[in-house]
């Protein structure tokens, strides 16, 4: 499609990286902006609210370096495609739960995006690169956030560590899903565009290991021959398009107003 | 029942380096790490913003509104105003 696209980086592979990427900040922006109203706390109703609103101009990010490579606008792709197209993991399309369920997948998401864009900082493809180096000096402050949260809440009073506990063990094996491998990811890691998911995994469950275990929270988790396993089977399928109810809904709800007036102008 | 509300900080915001630090509300937070970051998301994201200060309510003390004569002018000290001659706006400690 684009034709001064670097004819030795693969094409397709940088395609599906970013879809997926696109559609990951999207389907959480939404949820979190679930919260707006209904926050247990009103400053962090404003906080959930600016996080959902910073996740969505992320997915903007993605989709519009995809534009070159689709032919789409990101409104199209995010408007127009049926919840069957999304490459997002099952994981943000869970409903948002209650408060400690929010905090814990927004924390592990929070620590994924920034082992990814770090990574992705140093890629081959130079959009790619540059995006992502800019989208990590935001993420940086969500993830103070939400790791602030997960840090008070692990063991603040009986019923938050009990309810934090109960959160974890549902969204960590969920979560695993973050690093589903995509459609040429081996070419992906050989032209230098992206590490792979199995590496950024590993580091990433260094880091929630260490922060949950500070907040007294428990994780399905064996050390073998030095390194960290999880225990437990991962949610996979949203990378292949294997989806739940959960997101039909959301993306119905998503392309509402935009399907009531298509084409519409404001 | 114990009290769940986390306490009230006082947010002070700076617009540029070397201005005041302006009072533009409160937020609660668990500590003073929340209380800044909180007050990002509250104050920070629209203002322009350098730097932020937060301080615990219970740290303010404060007059009291009902004892008007703390404040009051009970006898003529006009002669005090300075009003024969005009400041400006803006002063510049360093001008001639």
């Amino acid at each position: 499609m684009q034709t001064n696209f670097p004819s030795q980086l693969p094409q397709d592979g940088i395609r599906t990286l970013l879809l997926a990427m696109a559609d990951d900040e999207l389907v959480l922006g939404h949820r979190d902006s679930e919260w707006t109203g209904y926050a247990p706390i009103l400053e962090e109703d404003i906080a959930f609210s600016n996080i959902a609103q910073d996740e969505i101009g992320h997915s903007l990010v993605w989709f519009t370096l995809l534009t070159p490579l689709t032919g789409l606008t990101p409104d199209q792709m995010a408007f127009e495609r049926s919840y069957e197209e999304f490459t997002c993991c099952r994981f943000v399309t869970h409903p948002k739960g209650d408060f400690a369920y929010t905090t814990v997948r927004q924390y592990l998401f929070d620590e994924a995006e920034r082992v990814r864009l770090t990574a992705l900082s140093g890629s081959s493809y130079g959009p790619l690169k540059e995006a992502a180096a800019k989208i990590l000096r935001e993420e940086a402050y969500h993830l103070m956030h939400s790791k602030g949260l997960v840090e008070r809440l692990g063991d603040a009073t009986e019923e938050s560590h009990r309810r934090m506990q109960a959160a974890v063990d549902l969204a960590f094996p969920q979560a695993l899903g973050m690093f589903e491998p995509i459609d040429g990811e081996a070419e992906l890691q050989k032209t230098g565009v992206f590490p792979g998911n199995v590496t950024l995994e590993h580091e990433w469950l260094n880091n929630v290991v260490s922060v949950l275990r500070g907040a007294s929270l428990k994780l399905p988790i064996q050390q073998m021959n030095g390194k960290l396993k999880p225990q437990c089977k991962p949610e996979l399928g949203g990378r292949k398009k294997s989806h739940t109810a959960h997101l039909q809904q959301l993306v119905d709800d998503v392309q509402l107003v935009y399907r009531m007036a298509p084409g519409g102008k404001w | 029942m114990t009290d769940t509300q986390w306490e009230t900080y006082e947010v002070f915001h700076q617009t540029k380096k070397g201005d005041a630090h302006i009072h533009v509300g409160s937020v609660h937070a668990p500590d003073p790490q929340m209380a800044l970051q909180l007050a990002r998301d509250q104050f920070a994201r629209r203002l322009k913003c350098t730097s932020l200060w937060v301080v615990p309510s219970r740290c303010v003390t404060a007059t009291n509104y009902q004892d008007e004569d703390f404040f009051a002018q009970t006898t003529d000290k006009s002669y005090r105003d300075p009003k024969a001659f005009g400041a400006p706006d803006k002063l510049d400690p360093h001008a001639d």
